[in-house]
């Protein structure tokens, strides 16, 4: 969305970045596989899972942190309609299902397949 | 009230996911268009007009629409829907990549995932992997909707009699390229669409060892999948993962080898109409979801399995 309102290009689902001057190159995971496309910048990368490793805080930097000033902006400052056009109206637990049985051997579990749940 | 479906394709083959998106749509409306943007994709728009339900078929062929790359096909797609009141997709990474885009270029908030449609502008989808279904509203004037393959049959793909409409392409907004694709091929059904799923997960302790469950799959015609931690182990392709992050599937039959079942990958399967499992440790979760359980070795067992089929 936000590369939509910046009219800049996308890349989501992405397992592999490489920079070539100005330009990228991004890897992205697909349903059937990978695909790589190469995007002007600025552009809008997001991550997927594999990546990268994440990188952790070390105590001193946070210590750092703890004292770098926070400026806070407000809504109405950055004049958008910031209004939730989802409304969250209910919240429910999906059908539970059950625990089955355990069957003693792999005959028995061929027998339970083809002849109770039939679907093999 | 109309409605508009975007096609998944590859300019040959529409993407079955597809039809799962029309009869969502049926639910919302009788008045039900498709939208395909490809490259010489005329293969694909005589099968979208055979798609029963369907009343026309608005398509736009022009090199830069080939790939479905989000930022020209989403611009186009901007350009179309003023008259629709609905915009549907079968939740794919493909369509996860353009509907957010459109949302933005019509300023409307996206959902995602719906898995059952209740009016027309209440949906339920399931959020925290699964586990609690949230009914939503949204007061948007137009809907950018995906839907959950599974939560909804696939529509018939034939007997329909759809107008094709074609549509002016738009200039190519050169942000983005296609450089390249890598394709798994597989003679074995999509994890998606098969009627039985056999996946092995990290106690199959190698790559090699998931050919145990090659000559099941074959036997059963299935598919195979995978979970995270096979994944991650590099055993086997991304493509192949089912669970949260990976691919959502729904056959009649999973079976679970050396899964434990992590939520993450029940999230992926536990809406199959059977599960069995085989693991070596009885009190893995994944025994508390699977219909039959059987505790044991599975180097042992998958031999003896597709003997006794």
């Amino acid at each position: 969305m936000l590369a939509a309102l910046m009219g800049i290009g996308q890349a989501t689902f992405a397992s592999e970045i490489i920079f070539d001057e100005k330009d990228l190159k991004v890897t992205r995971e697909v349903d059937g596989g990978l695909q790589t496309l190469g995007l002007k910048t600025p552009a809008v990368v997001t991550a997927d899972l594999r990546l990268n490793e994440p990188r952790y805080a070390s105590l001193p930097n946070i210590m750092k942190a703890k004292k770098k000033p926070i400026d806070i902006i407000s809504i109405a400052d950055l004049g958008v309609d910031a209004e939730n056009r989802v409304q969250l109206i209910g919240v429910e637990l999906p059908p539970e299902r059950k625990a089955g049985i355990k069957v003693d051997d792999v005959a028995q579990l061929v027998d339970k397949l083809k002849n109770e749940a039939k679907v093999i | 009230m109309s409605v508009l479906i975007i096609a998944e394709h590859d300019n040959k083959e529409l993407n079955q996911l597809t039809l799962n998106a029309v009869t969502a749509a049926r639910e919302l409306s009788d008045d039900i268009s498709m939208f395909v943007a490809g490259s010489e994709c005329h293969d694909v728009v005589s099968q979208c007009c055979k798609i029963e339900g369907l009343s026309t078929v608005l398509v736009c062929d022009s090199p830069h629409y080939d790939n479905a790359m989000a930022e020209n096909t989403a611009n186009l797609l901007a350009s179309v829907v003023e008259e629709f009141d609905h915009i549907l997709a079968t939740s794919t990474t493909s369509s996860k990549n353009i509907m957010p885009r459109l949302a933005a270029h019509i300023d409307v908030q996206a959902i995602s995932d719906v898995s059952t449609i209740i009016d027309e502008s209440t949906f339920k989808r399931p959020i925290y992997a699964g586990n609690v279904i949230a009914t939503i509203k949204s007061s948007d004037v137009k809907k950018v909707i995906t839907i959950r393959s599974t939560a909804f049959d696939a529509a018939k793909n034939e007997g329909g009699s759809a107008e094709v409409v074609n549509i002016d392409a738009l200039s190519d907004l050169g942000l983005a390229s296609f450089v390249s694709e890598e394709v798994a091929k597989s003679d074995r059904p999509e994890l998606t669409a098969a009627g039985i799923v056999i996946s092995g997960g990290r106690g199959m302790g190698s790559g090699e060892n998931f050919t145990l469950l090659d000559g099941i799959a074959d036997k059963l015609g299935a598919a195979i999948g995978a979970s995270r931690a096979a994944v991650d182990a590099g055993f086997v392709p991304n493509d192949m993962q089912v669970g949260q992050t990976g691919k959502i599937v729904a056959p009649d039959l999973y079976i679970a080898v050396g899964i434990s079942g992590a939520i993450q990958h029940l999230a992926g399967m536990k809406d199959s109409k059977v599960i069995a499992a085989i693991n070596k440790d009885d009190e893995a979760p994944i025994f508390s979801v699977a219909d039959y359980g059987l505790v044991g070795d599975l180097f042992k067992q998958l031999p003896e399995f597709e003997q006794a089929l």
